[in-house]
């Protein structure tokens, strides 16, 4: 699903954000990407999410080498991954239905099939009957629910999720990481960056773990009771 | 709700990459560009105070180019009206004899470019003068008669130009007995090139505001890209394509450019009609009858269109240069 083979970014002053970095998400995985603020998190998934491009290195994203993808393929590429904010990143003049349809819609589903689907995926999310809600009205718990409803409505391979649970309270997190949870059940490869040590400790996944730009662990963190 | 009819299948089963079939695809376009026009025109009046403001200076600014083309167009239509050497008066010598302007007549009568020629003696002449003038008690204390015998020479239509007559009016001024030949075609000339030079400055000053209604779209789409800024993100976040996002502002220069040329041919209409009653009584001390033409159906639609188009291409620089260079954060 995503490869990554000697990635190194570097920004501009030299600063090394990510360094000689290799790892090989299998199709189906779910996984945490962890470590300290500036380790290299984010930069990780901005490469993968083509928001950057690596300065070395190559990265295959579902069979598809992204390194030096040309700028018109990027939005095609981006329509197979589901990607999920800490900010949510939605839509606040506009419905709940119409953030989650907003991928749809892009992709040239007609009107009928948009609605159809997103209140299948609100439903999946557990915000059915809230669909013609705006965003600002929903809590914060709700509206991240609105940010994945928006990210799976379209069955991506990959979901990517930075800091989902970062303003949520640890039983919301809860919620969120089962739904992440369900989602890989149905097949969807899922990788989440948080720093939350104490919500990754509680699930059995493999765990990435950077440092200053480097990958300093890729295994379990620790075995889930049960 | 509808709840009973949604399929959760459709989220079931393993992930799959979304496809839409060619047809699908085709129909989908003209549906979201269907929408896209609609729902532009739709997000303009969000803001209605600064929509409306900018519509009217564009109006303003594209009505001056149009007033200045119906003026134009009419000021045309009279000098085209006068632009013919209807008459040429030819003064004859005050001593020529009856005989020689009778061998005159026959022999401008003979020249391809003349239509009519029609005496009016000295005699004749002194009678009108008396009766147009009304010094008639103070004109029969002249010793004689100053006036010469005339010679109104008619030419034939096409001899009636500006280069015909001039032609027409040196082969008179050749002839024996012609003392001097008149035609008013003179400032006639002067009309035509003060009327060239006012319409360079016309041209010049309705470019000027065909740019300024370039650099106020171009501008208003501007600061809407950069309003949006954090939805054009999301939306280049989650897969759209740069034509997919840049398609609704592009609509938009063109609903500004299309209700600023509609406001500019009201303008020039109320315009129009409040010079025609001025222009009526002029044009009436001088016992011409002439009304003003305002824009006919073909100009209106070259103004709306031209209008919009031009919104579209103010609306297209905008997005070439800001829009595209927006990327996720």
């Amino acid at each position: 699903m995503i490869l990554f083979e000697e990635v190194s970014k570097i920004y501009a002053g030299d600063f090394v954000a990510l360094k000689e970095v290799d790892f090989h998400l299998k199709q189906g995985e779910m996984a945490f990407l962890t470590g300290h603020s500036g380790s290299g998190k984010s930069t990780l998934l901005r490469l993968i999410s083509l928001m950057e491009r690596p300065t070395t290195g190559r990265i295959v994203l579902n069979g598809n080498d992204i390194s030096n993808i040309k700028g018109n393929d990027i939005p095609y590429m981006r329509r197979h991954i589901g990607m999920i904010f800490q900010d949510h990143r939605l839509l606040m003049n506009r419905t709940v239905l119409e953030n989650v349809g907003l991928p749809l819609l892009i992709e040239g589903y007609n009107q009928y099939e948009i609605k159809r689907r997103s209140l299948v995926a609100l439903d999946k999310v557990g915000l059915l009957g809230k669909e013609d809600y705006e965003p600002i009205h929903l809590s914060g718990g709700e509206q991240q629910r609105v940010g994945i409803a928006r990210a799976i409505i379209n069955q991506p391979p990959l979901l990517l999720a930075d800091e989902p649970t970062g303003n949520l309270d640890p039983k919301l997190s809860l919620e969120i990481l089962s739904l992440f949870e369900s989602l890989n059940e149905f097949g969807m490869s899922v990788l989440i960056a948080t720093h939350d040590l104490g919500l990754i400790a509680k699930m059995r996944y493999r765990t990435l773990t950077l440092k200053e730009g480097l990958m300093i662990n890729d295994g379990l963190m620790r075995e889930r009771n049960g | 709700m509808a709840k009973q009819n949604i399929n959760k299948n459709v989220l079931s089963g393993s992930p799959r990459i979304t496809k839409v079939s060619f047809f699908g695809r085709v129909a989908s376009v003209f549906q979201q560009h269907f929408q896209q026009v609609f729902s532009s025109f739709t997000e303009l009046w969000k803001t209605p105070f600064a929509t409306v403001m900018t519509i009217l200076v564009l109006g303003v600014a594209l009505s001056l180019p149009s007033v200045f083309q119906v003026l134009y167009k009419n000021t045309e239509r009279v000098s085209s009206q006068w632009d013919k050497a209807s008459e040429i008066s030819l003064f004859l010598n005050k001593n020529i004899s009856e005989q020689r302007i009778q061998v005159l007549i026959n022999k401008l009568g003979l020249y391809s470019d003349i239509e009519t020629v029609t005496h009016i003696s000295s005699h004749q002449a002194l009678e009108e003068f008396k009766e147009m003038s009304g010094f008639s008690k103070a004109l029969n204390y002249l010793d004689e008669n100053p006036l010469p015998d005339v010679l109104i020479v008619v030419p034939v239509e096409q001899a009636m130009n500006t280069a015909g007559s001039k032609l027409l009016v040196a082969k008179l001024k050749r002839e024996q007995g012609v003392d001097l030949v008149r035609v008013d075609i003179d400032w006639i000339e002067k009309l035509q090139a003060m009327v060239s030079v006012a319409v360079d400055i016309v041209i010049a000053i309705a470019l000027l505001l065909l740019l300024s209604v370039l650099l106020i779209v171009s501008n208003t789409i501007r600061l809407n890209i950069l309003n949006q800024r954090a939805e054009i993100e999301v939306f280049k976040l989650v897969g759209a394509t740069n034509s997919f996002i840049q398609r609704p502002f592009l609509y938009a220069g063109a609903w500004y450019g299309l209700l600023g040329g509609v406001i500019a041919w009201l303008l020039t209409f109320v315009l129009v009609q409040w010079l025609q009653s001025g222009v009526v009584s002029l044009m009436g001390l001088y016992e011409v009858q002439f009304q003003i033409s305002a824009m006919n159906l073909e100009e209106v639609f070259i103004l709306i269109t031209a209008a919009t188009f031009l919104g579209f291409i103010a609306s297209y620089i905008s997005v070439k240069q800001y829009l595209v260079k927006i990327e996720p954060k």
